[in-house]
């Protein structure tokens, strides 16, 4: 599923990251990446969605979250 | 020759802090030639021995896809420091160790700072710095910037660093690339070894090819022959999402690097109740509003000491002086001209800078804490469609109170050019000055429908803001430079309070100097202007001046005089009143209605006959809207560090003022 699919609480892993070449370096030096384990913190419309991954806090846009697959 | 040190690393991971540390008061700030980035150099000493320092732009990575991410990489990867500190956030060592992974490839000497050691030891980290400097093979330091203690320690390593110059052990690192599938990481470095510099070495290249990085394949065109040109794009192109197999190995690389020097207690980051609302859609912003309000009072409250000294200068100062001047034989235009300006100036200068330093003050504070980056989380949908970010939210807000603080807290905002940005859009917020001199103006002229002119004002702010963001917005933050917020939450902790005051002063001082600098100008100018030696306001030259071009400002709705109260509001607000006073009863000269106070009392009986409706509304908008005032100016200029800017803005608004003016009047004829 996308990631702005995700209810808060939900743990999983990162399956899938599409973009162009900005947007993947950006993402990817944020520490989300392939195989990245992540749980979901906070989910809300209009707000970035909040999650936990590599020990950090991480708030990714909503529009950006289409491009992520969790599973 | 002086050596260099360029200190990298991403947002967040202290580097301001550190930079301010090593530092002090020996920095200058400026623009990298050609580029909307910020420039910051500095120097120190240390055992006799001056070193200079780069802050290079905080970016997450070397790749080179904004203005700052490419002179970050081109400086390091250009051998242009002698030797480069890596900043890693220890409380999120594996996420922020990404920067060094990206540096990996690279010759040039470096040192690893683990900053913020206490917060992760807080969050029950323990890290072993040691085991990390035997596998990397350079320094790695234990580090927290904000606390002097741990400085004499840094010195000495750096000190070190530079005569032993060791460069991390690259050659272990690269099994992680070779073995990844996806990516045919030895053909390409084989094509790449006629490509090495001294600097970067061919398998930094070989990654930077793999990750589709427009600037280096374009370097490596230029340095290898057609065929094997050819050979390395047809193998790059077959690549699809080169980054993210990179990204793997590089995390793959520091996994194993950090599995037995960190232990980790086990307690997992959570949301503190806190947070469930400081971040929560629908108590995010009510609560951020709130801690600004509380903000905004505290400042004010720390403020008010020296804004009453402030105030309390020209009636200690000026009769005295005067005295003194006069008793000793100095000539009386002299005499005028010192017991006036001096007193002034030094008052003006002392009210902004108080509150400025307030700001300053609270804004460190809340940085620190790390409430800003929620505040930017729940503002970042509203804020980003003028094309800024979460946080500038806080800058408006302030600017409510005043201008230059509102200026000053722009600082929070990373970029550059969103900055700029920030502080012209800030210029738009009526300030509290505003706010109580144009209520009583309304008062004047249309009695119980002065909360209409107000709630126009307030509802014209929001479309000056959105006029601005249009004009300014395309070159300051072009469309295609705006990215979503993928951004980290830091975990709170306590602030360091020396840390923060010295900040603090020495941003107040700053400000202070420049305040006295740009008002002594503008005074002096000012003063010759108005100077007569009759006392009479006939004879000086602005009353000839505003005579002169009278016919023209009769356009925007403005008599010579409301065009001279007009002028007076780009100096400051508070004197509008005064100015309209002396130049319409008599009493009182221009140029201490401009810096001083004068009494107002009989302005409203004198007004309503001289001043029709349509004129006056025309003169509030026009007045509202005009430059805010001369520090604010100053403090524009010492927050863009760039002239141009400060200069287009300043006309930018005068224009639109005018503009605005000239609307205001024609729609008032037809209404009135």
């Amino acid at each position: 599923m996308k990631l702005y699919e995700a209810k808060p609480g939900y743990t999983g892993t990162i399956s899938s990251i599409d973009g162009d070449t900005r947007f993947l370096s950006r993402i990817t030096s944020i520490g989300l990446t392939e195989g990245c384990k992540i749980e979901i913190m906070q989910n809300e419309k209009n707000q970035p969605v909040l999650l936990l991954g590599r020990d950090s806090l991480i708030a990714v846009n909503r529009k950006d979250c289409e491009r992520i697959e969790v599973k | 020759m002086k050596k260099t040190i360029a200190l990298l690393g991403q947002p967040n991971s202290g580097k301001s802090t550190l930079f301010n540390g090593l530092t002090g008061s020996h920095q200058h700030v400026g623009n990298w030639p050609g580029k909307t980035v910020e420039k910051k150099e500095g120097s120190f000493t240390y055992e006799n021995e001056e070193y200079a320092i780069v802050d290079l732009p905080g970016t997450y990575s070397l790749s080179a896809n904004s203005d700052e991410e490419i002179i970050t990489r081109d400086y390091i990867a250009d051998g242009k420091a002698d030797l480069v500190c890596i900043l890693a956030d220890a409380s999120q060592l594996e996420r922020s160790l990404f920067m060094l992974s990206d540096f990996i490839g690279l010759n040039v000497p470096a040192v690893l700072i683990l900053n913020l050691m206490d917060v992760a030891e807080k969050l029950g980290k323990k890290i072993d710095a040691k085991a990390i400097e035997n596998r990397l093979g350079i320094p790695v330091i234990p580090f927290v910037a904000a606390d002097k203690s741990y400085y004499p320690k840094l010195l000495e390593t750096l000190k070190k660093a530079l005569t032993e110059k060791k460069l991390i052990s690259a050659d272990m690192f690269e099994t992680y690339y070779a073995n990844e599938t996806e990516i045919p990481f030895y053909a390409i470095k084989e094509l790449l070894t006629d490509c090495e510099t001294d600097f970067r070495s061919s398998s930094w290249l070989t990654i930077k090819c793999i990750e589709n990085d427009k600037n280096i394949l374009n370097y490596c065109k230029s340095q290898l022959t057609k065929e094997n040109y050819a050979a390395l794009n047809s193998l790059v192109s077959n690549i699809r999402r080169g980054n993210l197999h990179t990204g793997n190995c590089k995390f793959a690389m520091i996994h194993d690097l950090l599995k037995s020097a960190v232990n980790s207690s086990g307690l997992k980051p959570t949301l503190s109740k806190f947070d469930r609302i400081a971040t929560s859609r629908i108590w995010g912003k009510p609560l951020a509003i709130g801690i600004m309000l509380l903000a905004f009072i505290v400042s004010m409250i720390l403020a008010m000491p020296l804004m009453g000294i402030g105030s309390a200068i020209p009636a200690l100062l000026c009769e005295p002086l005067y005295n003194l001047l006069s008793g000793i034989g100095v000539p009386a235009i002299i005499t005028s001209f010192v017991s006036q300006l001096v007193p002034n100036i030094l008052s003006f200068a002392f009210s902004m800078c108080s509150f400025v330093m307030a700001v300053t003050f609270i804004f460190s504070a809340m940085e620190e804490i790390g409430y800003m980056a929620r505040m930017a989380f729940v503002f970042d949908s509203l804020m980003s469609k003028l094309g800024l970010q979460g946080k500038s939210i806080c800058a408006f807000l302030m600017g409510f109170g005043c201008t230059i603080g509102g200026a000053a807290g722009t600082r929070i905002i990373d970029n550059w050019g969103q900055r700029i940005l920030a502080i012209a859009l800030v210029w738009s917020v009526p300030c509290a000055a505003t706010w109580a001199v144009m209520p009583t103006l309304a008062q004047i002229f249309f009695g119980d429908s002065t909360i209409l002119v107000l709630i126009a004002i307030l509802l014209f702010m929001f479309i000056m803001m959105a006029i601005t963001a249009k004009v300014f917005g395309n070159k300051l933050a072009p469309k295609e430079t705006r990215v979503g917020m993928i951004m980290e939450l830091p975990p709170y902790h306590k602030p360091k309070w020396g840390h923060i005051i010295r900040t603090t002063l020495s941003k107040g001082l700053d400000i202070f100097w420049r305040a006295i600098k740009v008002i002594t100008v503008v005074s002096v100018v000012f003063w010759l202007l108005s100077y007569t030696n009759t006392g009479n306001v006939e004879d000086s030259i602005i009353y000839k001046v505003g005579i002169f071009i009278e016919p023209f400002t009769k356009l925007f709705g403005l008599s010579w005089q409301t065009f001279m109260a007009f002028v007076a509001s780009a100096i400051s607000k508070e004197a509008v009143l005064g100015v309209l006073s002396a130049l319409y009863t008599g009493s009182g000269d221009v140029f201490t209605a401009t810096f001083g106070t004068v009494g107002t009392a009989s302005l409203s009986e004198i007004l309503p006959q001289v001043i029709s409706k349509p004129e006056a509304l025309a003169f509030i908008f026009a007045c509202t809207f005009n430059m805010p005032c001369l520090v604010a100016l100053a403090s524009t200029h010492r927050e863009s560090h760039s002239l141009k800017w400060t200069v287009r803005i300043a006309l930018y608004y005068t224009v639109m003022a005018l503009l605005l003016s000239c609307i205001v009047y024609h729609i008032g004829l037809v209404v009135f």
